[in-house]
């Protein structure tokens, strides 16, 4: 099952550092969690930088990467620093 | 010195300290109209006043301070002050911009900046008030901590300080202003060589504003705007730099093992966001700040600056240590004795390979943590291995051996972010000209793996382009005396809100791939630019405009931004560099990543194009004619 991070204000939002969310592909992943989870995350989830294994999915398929069951998804909201 | 400009004292101190004499520098109208202020200001000054070759902790060597006309102007975000000088780190310009307080105290002194000379003949601590100037005797003074000459020194000044290593002519010694250092290259040696301890400044100077009313309007709305952006009203304030820890682990540009991998398995417990949940006891700004960027933690009882990004990836990560609490009681250590934590986690995971390697027996291991603050004093003291030490990288590694993978660039040495993963950064550390540098060389990161709005990090289309408006961006930014977090409000809220798997959002991070020709062409002819852009996209050229009667336009200030870069190209081609300085350590061009990408830097096909963007020659000196365009000769 694809483990899934949170960094940022997504563990604030999900209380959690990660997850084990079982799915096939990364619109999947955002699906499991717009339900399992309330609505200030579905917000966050719009705005989100999505990577797989350290590849951002733009670069991929988008929401249609698909993932194995040993991929990591990381998911970030906008940053500023430097 | 005079000026028929607003937001300038019009006034600029020069000290000879050999002699004790005090006098004025004459800083025309026409290089406010040509460099503004701050480092491009103090750049054009360091290049007409040194001559090629001076020892730079010689007293021929020149130090520089001075500030941009919003420092002090009540602009948000306008405290920063600037030391320009040779470096004894690379031999080349150095320019370091800082927080702190001291800017502003030196404004209301009445002085824009102040250049100093020779050599005091004793220590020495230099107190400038209300239009006077003061050498007093330092000598119950040295030898302190930063923390205690300035708890020392009288209150209610501005203050900037260095510690024993500035003293002991560490290399990378920094100078301390509060709790903010002008880190890099080894200014605080240069402050210490001429027996120059601590400079304090106060007064009652306002600083005069051209359009006052319309000044107060654009800055009530830059506020606005800063509070609002998701960037420097959310996530800086919430996390500050330190937040980028995962983001880099994530993207593989977490400098690891003395970057040689770009991900460490515990980043997560030196994130920003483990340090917020478990040590952060509250944030903080510099005056006149509404970002407060700044993080504060408990160290031994007291409540001091904790570590910032760049401090938490090369002395964590880069020295494979996951100790948080660590970090932070180093970082304060770091400060107090005044030497610069980037180059120090550097020469550490640089001096525990030589070891791994067999090269150099000196008791220093990767994840081994128990002597490494008797280290950081012995190099503040030069004593032992300390004294190797001492010297940076480079120099390790022409001693030692090494050379491949030794992380610096004309001998500063890199930043904490892993160029493999992002190429386009790599090319900014070539290029940048105070050596490897994330903020001279543009900070393409920003744009490859860790903003809201991101191309692919691993292609080199565009990047020499980007990397190049970039840098003159954030140059000009640095000479109106703004800080460079206010430049993240130039990309709009709408454009950071974009969903990411959206069909626009695709579309606009394609187009920066696609946005080469432009910006070459914008960068080549600055002036067709010559409108004052929206409050909301870019908030300075109004500002500046409002405060010192100039009429700038974004071509202007993009004009000061690219004179400024190429002031600083001048002053190192006459040093001697060329475009064989230009370049990475061999392990960023020539290995891939341990267990990462299995890219390398494409350097030089970045390079060709950036020296064409740039309107240098191959030997990555400016041509004729770029000179000539931006009004500009050798």
């Amino acid at each position: 099952m694809p483990t899934v991070k949170f960094y940022a204000s997504l563990r604030k939002v999900t209380g959690e550092r990660e997850a084990q969310i079982q799915a096939g592909s990364v619109k999947e992943v955002l699906q499991r969690l717009s339900t399992d989870y309330d609505g200030e995350l579905r917000r966050y989830l719009k705005i989100s930088s999505i990577l797989v294994n350290g590849k951002n999915v733009i670069h991929m398929k988008g929401k249609r990467t698909r993932l194995k069951p040993d991929d990591v998804v990381s998911i970030f909201p906008p940053l500023g620093g430097g | 010195m005079s000026t028929k400009y607003s937001g300038y004292l019009g006034r600029f101190l020069d000290i000879d300290l050999s002699t004790g004499k005090v006098g004025e520098y004459d800083v025309t109208d026409e290089m406010l109209e040509a460099y503004l202020g701050s480092k491009g200001l103090a750049s054009k000054i360091l290049y007409d006043t040194l001559s090629k070759g001076v020892n730079p902790l010689g007293e021929e060597n020149v130090f520089i301070v001075n500030t941009g006309p919003l420092v002090n102007s009540g602009a948000p975000c306008t405290s920063r002050f600037n030391v320009t000088t040779k470096s004894p780190l690379t031999g080349g310009i150095l320019s370091c911009n800082c927080g702190g307080n001291f800017g502003m105290f030196l404004k209301r002194a009445g002085f824009d900046g102040l250049i100093l000379r020779g050599k005091a003949s004793k220590p020495t601590w230099i107190h400038i008030e209300d239009g006077e100037v003061e050498l007093k005797d330092a000598k119950d003074l040295w030898g302190l901590t930063t923390e205690e000459a300035q708890e020392k020194l009288p209150k209610g000044t501005g203050k900037m300080v260095i510690g024993p290593a500035g003293e002991n002519a560490v290399l990378y010694a920094c100078i301390i202003s509060q709790e903010r250092a002008l880190g890099r290259g080894g200014a605080g040696a240069v402050m210490g060589s001429k027996n120059i301890k601590a400079i304090t400044a106060k007064g009652n100077h306002k600083v005069p504003k051209a359009n006052p009313e319309k000044f107060k309007k654009d800055v009530r709305k830059w506020v606005e705007i800063l509070k609002e952006h998701p960037s420097t009203g959310e996530m800086m304030p919430e996390y500050g730099t330190a937040v980028f820890i995962n983001r880099c682990n994530a993207a593989n540009t977490l400098p690891t093992h003395n970057f040689k991998r770009g991900s460490f398995a515990e980043a997560d417990a030196v994130s920003g966001e483990t340090l917020a949940e478990t040590r952060l006891t509250g944030n903080f700004g510099c005056a006149s700040c509404v970002i407060k960027c700044g993080r504060r933690v408990e160290v031994d009882g007291k409540n001091v600056k904790g570590p910032e990004y760049e401090t938490l990836g090369l002395l964590g990560p880069n020295l494979e240590n996951p100790d948080l609490g660590l970090i932070c009681d180093w970082n304060y250590q770091a400060d107090l004795v005044g030497v610069d934590t980037v180059s120090l986690g550097n020469v550490l995971g640089f001096a525990m390979e030589l070891n791994e390697n067999g090269l150099w027996d000196n008791g220093l291991e990767f994840g081994k943590v128990d002597n490494i603050s008797g280290v950081i004093d012995d190099i503040a003291n030069r004593r032992g291995i300390g004294d190797d030490l001492a010297d940076g990288v480079k120099r390790l590694s022409e001693k030692y051996g090494g050379k491949d993978y030794a992380m610096e660039v004309k001998g500063l040495e890199l930043p904490a972010y892993e160029p493999r993963g992002a190429v386009g950064h790599g090319l900014g550390y070539a290029i940048a000209n105070r050596g490897g540098c994330h903020i001279g060389g543009g900070y393409m990161v920003y744009f490859e793996a860790n903003g809201p709005l991101t191309m692919d990090p691993l292609t080199t289309r565009a990047k020499p382009q980007l990397t190049a408006m970039l840098q003159t961006m954030l140059d000009a930014l640095s000479d109106s005396g703004s800080c460079q977090f206010t430049g993240f409000t130039t990309i709009p809220k709408q454009a950071i809100e974009l969903n990411p798997h959206g069909n626009v959002y695709r579309v606009v991070a394609k187009s920066l791939e696609l946005m080469g020709p432009m910006m070459e062409l914008i960068l080549r002819f600055p002036k067709m630019l010559a409108f004052v852009p929206p409050m909301a996209l870019m908030q300075h050229p109004r500002v500046i405009t409002d405060l010192t009667g100039m009429k700038m336009t974004f071509g202007k200030f993009l004009e000061i931004g690219l004179r400024t870069y190429m002031i600083e190209r001048l002053f190192n081609a006459r040093e001697g560099f060329t475009g064989a300085d230009d370049t990475l350590p061999r392990r960023s061009t020539h290995q891939v990543q341990e267990g990462g990408t299995d890219t390398t830097v494409p350097l030089n096909q970045m390079i060709r194009i950036y020296y064409r963007v740039r309107g240098l020659d191959a030997n990555g000196a400016p041509k004729h004619d770029t000179l000539r365009r931006l009004g500009m000769r050798a």
